[in-house]
């Protein structure tokens, strides 16, 4: 079995950050992606041909001098490759999709650098083809250069909405319109606060410049009410000050702002005899966006090499991430709005994706018996037991769920749990093909023992 | 298989589909006017996140479900929707 001092899953800032800093204590690193190239979400890297997005200069020069950093470095990278989660041996388990294999790493310590996800509110129709986030959007015009054919809107509520919104006007492929729920212009004071740090200030002027430029209609103060498929594509409602309208698209594209990628993480661990040290770093840890996040891998990379190998300096992370901490908690406060309406959504809409359950569904199965457990909702409901796990779904799950009366309820991770996430993987990557697997290699609970020659039981 | 290039493209229940060399699947079907991946326009497979996360997107390619968001497109790939009967995954 292979073994390693520190594997790190995820190659974007924070993981490479943390990478570099693990290597360079002269601790062996491995590092995996689950593409072909190392970026993470936010430098998803252009195919050949295809020009790069326009991004901050700042941002693009620092990566830049990530990956030099790494070069340079003894770290083995694996990429197309995902983790799998640690068996009960605490083995890590890994999936070389470019090779279709599974494989078993003995490491010392995790560094987790998955990055964030979006949180999309459940509307109805969110769930019809045709219907992407925006940050899918985005991917797809750094990794393609291009756009779903057609008319684009955007709606919901964040600055990632006016980052893709230039990002596509950039390629001629202006969104119809962007339905801002908040009214970021319209909050002195949260400007005001984002103004005491430059390149963030300097940043969001950048996009709004482009926004304005390129014609781009920003409707402030609007909510995405509804989607529906008509035989001349999408057909968007939307509510503003001045009454509800509709509005005719091929695509439209969601986001309701970033969370960690943490479902059914563990919890950051010191290791002893369950198995390896567990980190997290960057925005998996807390979203604070790509600048933070390469301050938090070397915080992480630090603290790794202080619990593998003692002494070491400690990254005086807590400086850096400070300030990214304010300067978020600026931008959030330019766009902040009301929190969704969740109980005025009809029966129709769709809650859990992946098993086809609604909102209704949620509704018939809770208004039986008071004070269900998240547990028995999921079990006998289905809820967040499909393919993602509840990534998309648990949070509004539980939000639903919630009386109002302040005695608790559910939490999302009630509904996610703590279970490593599961992927597709095919039965053949497990196998080898010079080698029979039997039984007794491969537990009931997804263990896979170390691949010894099995020793007979009748040998003296 | 041996001789295929880009130029072969990839197939989408039986239609030729091209593709940039390097991209994922998803873009190379959304390029070319696919926007369900599942077997009608009703409520199923389609692209959504594009990180691999949401597990919205699954498709057969070759044989084996993966993401087509995360999967790059190879020539000759055999890309199939995992609801065959057109019914919702």
């Amino acid at each position: 079995m292979t073994g390693v001092d520190v594997v790190v899953v995820g190659g974007g800032p924070a993981g490479v950050a943390a990478a570099c800093v693990v290597a360079r204590a002269g601790l062996s690193t491995m590092l995996m992606d689950q593409r072909s190239a190392l970026g993470g979400a936010l430098h998803v890297q252009p195919v050949a041909g295809v020009p790069a997005v326009p991004m901050p200069r700042r941002q693009t020069t620092r990566w830049r001098r990530l990956t030099d950093d790494l070069t340079a470095l003894p770290v083995e990278t694996r990429l197309m490759t995902r983790f799998s989660g640690l068996d009960a041996a605490g083995i890590a388990i890994v999936e070389d999709r470019a090779n279709e294999s599974v494989s078993p790493i003995r490491a010392r310590g995790i560094v987790l650098a998955v990055g964030a996800v979006e949180s999309i509110v459940p509307r109805p129709g969110w769930d019809l083809p045709g219907v992407l986030t925006v940050g899918g959007l985005q991917v797809m015009m750094k990794q393609s250069g291009r756009l779903p054919p057609g008319r684009i809107v955007l709606a919901g509520s964040g600055p990632l909405l006016v980052a893709a919104a230039t990002q596509m006007a950039a390629l001629g492929r202006s969104p119809l319109a962007v339905f801002e729920a908040a009214t970021p212009v319209g909050a002195p004071l949260a400007a005001a606060a984002l103004a005491l740090h430059p390149a963030y200030a300097a940043e969001a002027l950048s996009y709004l410049t482009k926004l304005w430029t390129a014609r781009v209609l920003w409707r402030t103060r609007h909510r995405l009410a509804a989607i529906s498929r008509t035989d001349a594509g999408l057909v968007l409602t939307v509510d503003g000050p001045g009454g509800r309208s509709s509005i005719g698209a091929d695509w439209v594209g969601l986001h309701d702002g970033l969370r960690p990628n943490d479902f059914g993480l563990p919890a950051d661990g010191r290791g002893g005899e369950a198995g390896p040290i567990v980190l997290r770093a960057g925005d998996c840890h807390e979203v604070l966006g790509g600048d933070a996040a390469i301050a938090d891998g070397r915080r992480a990379g630090a603290e790794m090499v202080r619990l593998l190998a003692g002494g070491g300096a400690s990254w005086a992370a807590t400086t850096a991430l400070r300030r990214h901490r304010q300067a978020q908690a600026a931008i959030a406060g330019m766009f902040r709005s009301e929190p969704p309406d969740l109980g005025g959504l009809p029966d129709s809409t769709m809650l859990c994706r992946c098993e086809g359950k609604t909102i209704g569904d949620l509704r018939a199965l809770i208004n039986g018996s008071e004070g269900q457990h998240a547990r028995e909702v999921k079990l006998n409901g289905r809820f967040s037991m499909g393919a993602c796990q509840g990534r998309l779904c648990a949070a509004w799950t539980a939000a639903l769920m919630q009386r109002g009366t302040g005695d608790g309820g559910p939490t999302g991770r009630d509904f996610t749990g703590r279970r490593w996430p599961t992927l597709p993987v095919p039965i053949s990557a497990f196998l080898e093909p010079d080698q029979s697997v039997t039984s007794r290699d491969l537990t009931f609970d997804g263990v896979m023992a170390d691949r010894r020659p099995d020793p007979s039981p009748s040998a003296t | 298989m041996g001789s295929m290039t880009a130029a072969d493209g990839i197939k989408w229940r039986g239609k030729t589909i091209p593709f940039q060399p390097g991209e994922s699947i998803a873009a190379a079907l959304i390029a070319a006017g696919v926007v369900s991946f599942g077997s009608d326009l009703a409520t199923g497979a389609r692209y959504f996140c594009g990180i691999g996360t949401c597990q919205g997107c699954l498709v057969w390619v070759d044989g084996v479900v993966r993401e087509a968001c995360l999967t790059p497109a190879v020539a000759g790939g055999t890309i199939e929707p995992l609801d065959p009967g057109g019914k919702a995954l």
